[in-house]
């Protein structure tokens, strides 16, 4: 698994690194540090992940499997 | 008319977020909205629709050029009314100075406060936990946001705090002939604050990058702007987040199950502040302007007209959360617009969830066990923000 964070619609919620601080992480101003680019998905970290994707009020974030 | 009518007026095409029945009935209200009005219609002043769906308030927060902010939160401001700012502003000119203020309220920033927000709740508590009785509202909630903003990331000096908290307590709950006077002297304040501030040496907080400023179409922000800048900083995070407090203590106080699951599972408690925001939201609705023709929600907006993105009845959209008016602390699937959507998510919403877990923390610590006030029932004074008024509860002190 896999997610994207769109750096055009993130705007800091930060709702992604409180579900899922081993996947997500913050920069200096709260938005997610990796943007437009693919974060590999620990394994076992799959749930919370997902949870951070429903969550994001932005629905900035996407999931893909490979 | 097949629904049950819940106000005596017809919310959807004769919307008035003024209206007392939505003060009351807020819930069912915006319930109603969600399932059956996906735009409703207001004649009130010069008219606006009303935004209610999750998809429909995320896509139109989203969308700043057909959106604007320029034109003020408020549907129908007075004439002479006051911008706050980067609030009041679309980008470009928004977005910079959002980036000299985000940093003092990232998370990284706001962690340094947890031990001072601790303090501060614990001393509130210290002043009512043995009488076995308080009104939370004015007791602690009113207070705790202040406390806890003036003393760290608004650094304003001891001295001053008594009055500038009487006078912003005046302007956010005070009878309504007083509020504009001492809105006034807040202004006066600040403006003289931030003033003094300009000619001292530089601290590195968030004071001195509001006295900077930034850079304003090649020239720099007039002064005016920087005073509506710590204007919109210092009043954004206090009532909202005194109403939001006051909702959770509320909610824990008609359910017991649910704080004895919060006392026995302190993890929970982040869900706990999620699921706060969602249900008891300060920001009902903040206004835009459309910029451009736009269809939203089946309903054809011209560029001129006014809106409201509906944040409080989108976090109760079935379509985003299952069983939305539950209050539920081991949901998976929370999703709320309680901070808003779109470039003006709340400055201070790391902060506010900091000053919510620690309120709910230390006050189910001290006292673990309460209700409301037998015969009482909390008010609220409700419009484009909503603020529970008092909140009375009792429970037996321990000894």
């Amino acid at each position: 698994m896999k997610v994207t964070v769109d750096g055009s619609l993130c705007t800091g919620h930060g709702r992604c690194y409180s579900l899922a601080p081993d996947v997500f992480e913050p920069d200096d101003e709260g938005y997610s540090m990796q943007r437009d680019v693919p974060i590999p998905v620990p394994p076992g970290q799959e749930e919370l992940t997902s949870r951070a994707v429903h969550a994001c009020p932005e629905g900035a974030i996407t999931a893909t499997e490979s | 008319m097949t629904e049950a009518r819940v106000t005596s007026r017809d919310m959807h095409t004769d919307f008035d977020i003024e209206d007392v029945s939505l003060a009351e009935n807020f819930e069912e209200v915006l319930d109603d909205l969600v399932a059956h009005c996906p735009v409703a219609h207001s004649t009130v002043g010069k008219g606006y629709h009303v935004i209610n769906k999750h998809a429909d308030v995320r896509k139109a927060g989203q969308d700043w050029r057909t959106f604007s902010s320029a034109d003020g939160w408020l549907l129908n401001p007075p004439d002479q009314s006051i911008p706050i700012l980067p609030e009041d502003l679309d980008p470009p000119y928004h977005d910079t100075w959002r980036r000299v203020l985000n940093p003092f309220f990232a998370p990284g920033n706001v962690a340094k406060v947890e031990e001072l927000a601790h303090d501060c709740a614990r001393r509130l508590l210290d002043g009512f936990a043995d009488k076995g009785e308080c009104e939370f509202v004015a007791d602690f909630a009113a207070h705790l946001p202040g406390l806890v903003l003036f003393n760290s990331i608004v650094p304003v000096p001891e001295a001053d705090l008594p009055q500038l908290f009487q006078d912003i307590d005046t302007y956010s709950f005070g009878p309504l002939d007083d509020r504009v006077p001492a809105f006034v002297r807040v202004y006066g304040y600040l403006d003289a604050f931030l003033k003094r501030r300009s000619e001292e040496d530089p601290r590195g907080d968030v004071i001195d990058a509001i006295v900077a400023g930034v850079d304003k179409d090649g020239e720099p922000s007039p002064w005016e702007d920087k005073v509506h800048t710590l204007l919109d900083v210092v009043f954004g995070g206090l009532a909202t987040t005194t109403h939001a407090m006051s909702g959770a203590i509320y909610h824990f106080a008609t359910h017991p199950e649910i704080r004895r699951d919060l006392i026995a599972n302190p993890d929970l408690v982040a869900n706990a502040v999620e699921e706060t925001v969602r249900l008891y939201p300060p920001v009902v609705a903040p206004a835009r302007t459309v910029r451009n023709d736009v269809e939203i929600g089946g309903v054809q907006l011209k560029a001129g007209d006014r809106v409201a993105l509906n944040y409080a009845a989108a976090s109760r959209d079935p379509a985003a959360c299952a069983d939305p008016a539950e209050f539920d602390i081991r949901r998976t699937d929370i999703v709320q617009s309680a901070f808003g959507v779109g470039v003006h998510r709340c400055l201070g919403a790391h902060l506010a969830r900091l000053e919510l877990r620690v309120t709910i923390e230390e006050f189910l610590a001290r006292i673990p066990d309460f209700e409301l006030k037998p015969g009482s029932a909390p008010t609220y004074e409700s419009a484009q923000l909503r603020t529970m008024k008092n909140l009375h509860l009792v429970w037996t002190p321990s000894t």
